[in-house]
């Protein structure tokens, strides 16, 4: 059955003023329209009691679905702590003594973010709720807590992401595997300072390309030693001194051979996470990575740490 | 009950098990899109008339909790909802096959829709093998819901008046 010519004509129309719509409302969320966003977080708030009560509704059936098909991957996942836990077993001693270790090491590098700083714990609520978006969890504490755009969000590891949005009851955390989150850090044996991001696909390394100088022939600077650890630097839009992890690989940049990249094998799994802290100090923007980055900046080995995020850098 | 009043609780209720159920249950780490599927079968059995403004309104729903900005589901359905109209009035009958076609087909024209208009406005890492991948398996999972919603927007939308 054909359209009458009519009905095309007024369908069409609509079409136009849809298109026209969404290209306003695409124009005013990118220039960040403030009635816009708070209009956005009513709505999430108003739904978020909801969305609790229809969670817990739901949580039988997800755990259903998770025994059943995450059996396999629970199974895998428990022998591996079992094993986990014979070698820990074992080398108790060891263990005690690397503990030992790390503890001067942190003494050493002044790297006590927390201890000087307000946070709010959360729980993780809920991880990704589209199909492009894995890098993304909602935790439950918001702006009712404290917590605005651009804070920090660690664990007892370290840094996992920033508050991306706060609504009232909640929030939303973009995770450290997301490539497109850039940090400014600080090695702490060389205090050399550059920028980086996880790899794309890999949420457990985090490379830092911007920033660090490959020493030619006669430069006497040694390179920084495998393990060393990495920690946000006092230039950086978090609080200086919030450990990444530890130096994984030093090797000259593939496209530039007077530049050093540095991979960093990060202490936190930001896959699973149950339980986040959020650094109640203020952020800034993001800063996008192709900002230009002078070249071998050290600071001073007597930086301070703890105040905030105020710099412009990474 | 009007007609917005239920679309409005369907809506609401393909949000919740969104952001409860399919959080957690995914098939090979993707999940079915509901608001993708009412778009669409809003544009099935309304045509393109009402159907881009139905499905409009779902996508703005989706956009609220999506990180990319405002507008990009809501454009994408409304789009896609206004093909499906157009083709279904000019040259199909409504059967519960081609129901289940058309949804599957949609659907996984509205995650590659989405994914090539939210890079074009700034969204990075949408456009790649894996858009394909999430493109073909909502689909196919849209189409196995179909039949299942669609009795819903049915009686959402049994005081609109036929086309």
């Amino acid at each position: 059955m054909a359209l009458p010519q009519r009905s095309i004509g007024k369908s069409r129309h609509r079409m136009v003023l849809l298109a026209l719509t969404a290209i306003t409302l695409l124009s005013l969320d990118l220039s960040s329209f403030g009635p816009l966003g708070t209009a956005q977080r009513f709505v999430r708030d108003v739904l978020d009691p909801v969305t609790d009560v229809a969670g817990a509704i739901a949580s039988p059936f997800s755990n259903a679905w998770n025994a059943i098909f995450d059996y396999d991957d629970l199974e895998a996942e428990r022998d591996a702590l079992q094993l986990e836990l014979d070698e820990l077993r074992g080398d108790a001693m060891e263990v005690e003594s690397e503990r030992e270790a790390f503890r001067a090491l942190l003494a050493a590098t002044s790297i006590d973010y927390i201890d000087d700083l307000e946070t709010a714990t959360a729980t993780v609520i809920r991880g990704a709720v589209g199909n492009f978006d894995s890098d993304v969890i909602t935790i439950d504490k918001g702006a009712n807590a404290g917590i605005q755009p651009g804070m920090a969000v660690v664990t007892g590891a370290g840094l996992v992401g920033r508050v991306e949005r706060a609504d009232g009851a909640t929030a939303t955390v973009q995770l450290l595997s997301d490539s497109s989150l850039v940090v400014g850090v600080r090695i702490t044996s060389t205090n050399e300072v550059g920028i980086g991001s996880t790899i794309d696909g890999d949420a457990t390394v985090f490379q830092v390309t911007q920033g660090l100088e490959w020493p030619d022939e006669n430069d006497p600077r040694p390179l920084p030693e495998i393990g060393t650890v990495v920690v946000t630097a006092a230039s950086s839009r978090y609080p200086a001194g919030i450990p990444l992890g530890r130096i994984d690989a030093v090797y000259p940049n593939p496209d530039d051979p007077l530049s050093m990249f540095v991979d960093v094998a990060l202490s936190n799994d930001v896959t699973d996470l149950e339980f986040v802290t959020v650094l109640l100090a203020e952020g800034i923007d993001q800063i996008p990575l192709s900002e230009p980055v002078p070249s071998t900046t050290t600071l001073p080995a007597t930086e301070p740490t703890g105040d905030g995020a105020t710099g412009e850098g990474g | 009950m009007a007609t917005w009043m239920r679309l409005g609780a369907v809506f609401l209720g393909a949000l919740l098990v969104q952001l409860t159920v399919f959080v957690d249950v995914r098939i090979f780490g993707v999940a079915p899109e509901l608001l993708s599927l009412v778009a669409v079968t809003a544009g099935f059995f309304v045509g393109p008339e009402r159907g881009p403004v139905i499905a409009f309104a779902a996508g703005l729903m989706w956009d609220i909790y999506l990180p990319t900005p405002l507008g990009v589901s809501a454009f994408t359905f409304a789009v896609v909802a206004f093909a499906v109209g157009s083709l279904n009035e000019g040259l199909f009958h409504e059967t519960r096959s081609q129901l289940v076609a058309v949804c599957g087909l949609a659907s996984g024209a509205a995650v590659i829709g989405y994914a090539l208009l939210g890079s074009i406005v700034g969204e990075s890492g949408l456009i790649g093998t894996d858009m394909v991948v999430v493109a073909l398996l909502v689909g196919a999972i849209n189409a196995v819901l179909a039949p299942l919603v669609a009795p819903l927007m049915v009686w959402a939308l049994s005081a609109e008046p036929q086309r």
